[in-house]
């Protein structure tokens, strides 16, 4: 068991180390001491207080969108959506945030915020939900094109609804706003981080421990395993796709938490983009673990924070292409320990079975006589 | 063309932790056709992939030697030589052929003729192919697209690609495992005029009536050990009771168990099912349930013989409730069964029906899940709490000897035997708990599964039509039929055409199935 999950982390291990070493690469690259650079990106995510407040808050918005993804995932849907379901989520709970009296205590507001951007997530991530259940049209398509019609509306509802030149919404309620990690943490002074990160790093435990353990979290896995067998035993297969994507949907809206309630105190257009996708790589990162979640989202977003903490010296953009390398580097890392376990467990060097999901886990084959 | 001697000298063979062969020797010689039997999970198909190169040897070496002069030899771990692959073809169990090409294309497969700039020179693969079949007796339409062929068919595809590419030894991994008995019977004549020619065949199988009746070398495995390899001499296929006797005490290491019996019949016994008219229509217009009718008394076992694709895997399901599109009346214990129309629907009938279907990689089992998992597929509504399922599980593993008995597992790992334990276990058990309880419906219940797991579900089956439910096995193994069923109906294009008493004749039921109703 032990060496199993040795065997599970030496990817993450290996990827890292690759990591530097491009890290290193690229500042050379643009004329900076390597190890300076490296000082210089390390000072700013883990190396003070105030760095570690902001590797969490970048963090935050991952451990939500990459606990959706995983959701989806286990049901066998790729949820490719969680960008335009969080960002119509955020501007409809900005909205409603902005509308609250001031008055109103957090114990009301926020669940109310939080419940309605909840429930916009699941409803544009109903859309492809309900055409994958109903009709068998691929999902990832449908969430792609829903993407794209978001990304349409939301500007044009801050000029012609809103009439807002600013591309934002009016300041949250205060009840709705999620307080700062410092009021209990004083060293994080300074930082983006709220209490949105514990909020995110319970939801994940609490998601996945319900995804092994409750009855519809099982039987969403046991749909993704074989939707054949479920249908015959009688389990209803269309309820439990549509139900997976639409939490899926829901928690991926919740990563409004860190960014309009947790920080801004107001949701303006781009707030929290890009969170959507990075939280593929979290999940596919976190191999299916809630540890593994947390730490690939931890990891991700000290990657993010190190590109604005050495931005001065090497561009943003170079940063980026370090991100992505490094996501490449640990999926094929990933691949390989898959491999390499898959070889132990199984016979013969016979190609795989067609599978109609992309399977994160070893695939299965027969095994034989 | 005169096949290899392959020398296979106390191989051991490991995938991670589980050994899956410790010490295995065999010589295979042309002439002759090797048998290999066992029980799943006891390395035989692993002696196949080692003789053909493509097991992880950690020991032992294989050595092929050919009248021709080349002799290549191989330690454990040594690089495979190319005059190996090349004259050693292997079938697989499940078959490994595109299903959108046409035969011809599917036979070149791999090895394709081609013109200048590196075309595809199909007139020249059509000639080399029908010279192939002439001098084979091997015969397959090369228009036609594979999945259109039967199953027999694409096996012949299957052993024409292989002798296509030059291979003069041929191992077959459970070949006759989809195929009707005559098919099975047309194979082996095949191979056996293959071996007088001088080729090297083996074949891994579980019938151990082809082993008597056609192998001239059987070679038994168990947990992993050859245990007995030696030739077969005409003069035992005389008294092949002894000799299965021998053979059964080395795959099962000890006594056979008793072979299963259906429980007497009360004479009075209620008619529990009867199906009246059914009809389905499938999506290219061909009638496969065509006016089907029968009738299941309680407690009464009834098999169904036919030729794979004359409607079987539809009967099963539709009686399932998985058929929306199927007309006809299904009456349960003197009711009308309503259309399946949700899935509480569904649920309903399966309170009453308990069903395995027969391919449990497709619709029984979640490969990737635990086998705990899998017995409890569909019942979590029903049960109380973790401790009830948890020793519900430990009860079904134990009831039906799940092995090894650890729910935690996936059930992907589990040898065939096993999984279909696994399914079967779950769908009868469940029935015999359930206070509606009517009906059981079996489709291919022992399909690739040892003798002693065979045992155990034959057991259980019996045990369920003791406890008053009907009975629908649906077969291709006319042994068992024989053995379990009341009577046997034979199921042709859709429809019974006859009724045949479980005495009948391999024959005799053999000529029904073809639609000769007069034999």
């Amino acid at each position: 068991m032990n060496d199993k999950r040795v065997r599970a982390l030496l990817p993450i291990v290996l990827a890292i180390a690759g990591g530097i070493l491009i890290f290193n690469l690229i500042a050379f690259a643009f004329g900076e001491a390597p190890a300076s650079a490296l000082r210089l990106a390390f000072e700013g995510t883990w190396g003070t207080p105030y760095g570690l407040g902001q590797v969490l808050f970048k963090a935050t918005p991952l451990l939500f969108t990459g606990l959706a993804f995983e959701v989806a995932l286990r049901a066998g849907l790729f949820n490719i959506g969680a960008e335009g379901q969080l960002a119509l989520a955020s501007l409809v709970g900005g909205l409603v945030a902005s509308k609250l009296p001031a008055s109103l205590p957090m114990p009301i507001a926020l669940p109310i915020v939080l419940a309605t951007a909840a429930a916009v997530g699941a409803l544009v991530a109903f859309i492809p939900a309900i055409l994958r259940a109903r009709r068998g049209v691929h999902e990832i398509i449908t969430a792609i094109m829903v993407n794209r019609i978001v990304d349409a509306i939301l500007p044009w509802t801050f000029t012609t609804v809103l009439g807002s030149n600013s591309l934002r919404t009016a300041d949250i309620a205060p009840g709705a706003a999620l307080p700062r990690l410092d009021r209990v943490v004083p060293s994080f002074a300074g930082s983006a981080a709220s209490f949105a990160f514990p909020l995110a790093v319970v939801s994940v435990f609490v998601g996945m421990a319900l995804l092994e353990r409750s009855r519809l979290g099982r039987e969403i896995r046991w749909v993704g395993f074989r939707a054949e067998a479920c249908r015959a035993e009688g389990i209803d297969v269309e309820r439990r796709l549509l139900l997976a994507m639409l939490l899926s949907g829901a928690i991926a809206a919740l990563a409004v938490s860190s960014t309009a309630l947790g920080y801004k105190g107001y949701y303006e257009l781009g707030l929290g983009a890009g969170a959507g996708w990075s939280g593929i790589a979290v999940a596919m990162l976190g191999r299916g673990k809630a540890v593994g979640i947390v730490l690939a989202a931890i990891f991700l977003g000290t990657l993010e924070q190190a590109g604005l903490a050495v931005n001065a010296r090497v561009p943003k953009e170079a940063m980026d292409v370090l991100e992505a390398t490094l996501i490449v580097l640990v999926a094929v890392a990933s691949r390989v320990a898959a491999k390499g376990s898959r070889a132990a467990t199984n016979e013969g060097p016979e190609p795989e079975p067609p599978r109609d999901k992309p399977a994160p886990t070893p695939a299965s084959e027969e095994a034989r006589s | 063309m005169r096949g290899p001697v392959m020398k296979i000298e106390d191989i051991a063979v490991r995938y991670g932790d589980c050994w899956s062969i410790r010490s295995a020797t065999i010589t295979l010689e042309p002439g002759v056709i090797h048998a290999i039997l066992g029980e799943n999970g006891a390395g035989k198909s692993t002696l196949l992939k080692a003789a053909a190169g493509f097991a992880p040897r950690v020991a032992g070496t294989v050595r092929i030697e050919d009248g021709r002069g080349f002799g290549a030899q191989d330690a454990a771990g040594d690089p495979k030589p190319q005059a190996w692959t090349n004259a050693i073809g292997m079938v697989h169990q499940h078959f490994m052929l595109v299903s959108a090409f046409t035969a011809l294309e599917n036979l070149v497969l791999g090895s394709e003729p081609t013109g200048s700039f590196g075309r595809l020179d199909l007139a020249k693969a059509r000639r080399e192919a029908e010279a192939l079949m002439e001098t084979t007796g091997l015969r397959v339409n090369l228009d036609a697209r594979t999945s259109d062929l039967a199953v027999g068919e694409r096996q012949r595809l299957e052993i024409l690609r292989v002798l296509y590419r030059g291979a003069r030894a041929i191992l077959l991994d459970e070949p006759t495992a989809v195929l009707s008995p005559l098919e099975a019977e047309e194979l082996y004549t095949t191979l056996g005029a293959l071996a007088e020619g001088g080729a090297t065949i083996a074949v891994v199988t579980h019938r151990m009536d082809e082993v008597l009746r056609f192998a001239g070398h059987v070679t038994i495995m168990r947990r992993g050990r050859t245990v007995l390899s030696r030739p077969i001499t005409a003069d035992e296929r005389d008294h092949p009771k002894r000799l299965e006797d021998e053979l059964t005490r080395a795959i099962m290491g000890g006594e056979p168990p008793p072979e299963a019996s259906p429980p007497a019949l009360a004479e009075d016994a209620e008619v529990a099912l009867s199906i009246e008219d059914l009809v389905l229509v499938d999506a290219a217009g061909k009638r496969v349930l065509d006016g089907l009718c029968l009738a299941v008394k309680k407690g009464e076992i009834v098999g169904i013989a036919g030729i794979e694709g004359n409607g079987q895997r539809e009967l099963v399901r539709a009686v399932a409730g998985l058929e929306p599109g199927v007309a006809g009346s299904i009456v349960l214990g003197g009711a009308r069964l309503p259309a399946v129309r949700s899935t509480e629907d569904l649920r309903k009938r399966r309170r009453a029906i308990a069903v395995v279907h027969e391919d449990r990689h497709a619709d029984g089992l979640m490969l990737d899940a635990t086998v705990g998992d899998n017995l409890v597929l569909g019942e979590l509504g029903q049960i109380d709490g973790p401790a009830a399922e948890a020793a519900l599980i430990k009860r079904r593993i134990d009831r039906f000897g799940v092995n090894p008995p650890d729910a935690a597992r996936r059930a992907g790992e589990l040898s065939g035997g096993n999984q279909q334990k696994v399914v079967v276990g779950r769908a009868l058990d469940r029935i015999e708990a359930s206070p509606e309880r009517a009906l059981v419906v079996l489709g291919q219940p022992t399909r690739g599964v040892d003798v002693g797991a065979a045992a155990t579900i034959h057991g259980a089956i019996v045990a369920a039509a003791e406890k008053g439910l009907a009975v629908l096995v649906v077969s291709a193994d006319l042994g068992e039929l024989r053995r379990l069923a009341h009577r046997i109906l034979v199921l042709h294009r859709g429809r019974i055409v006859t009724e045949l008493p479980p005495t009948s004749s391999d024959d005799v039921i053999g000529r029904a199935m073809l639609g000769m109703e007069d034999a």
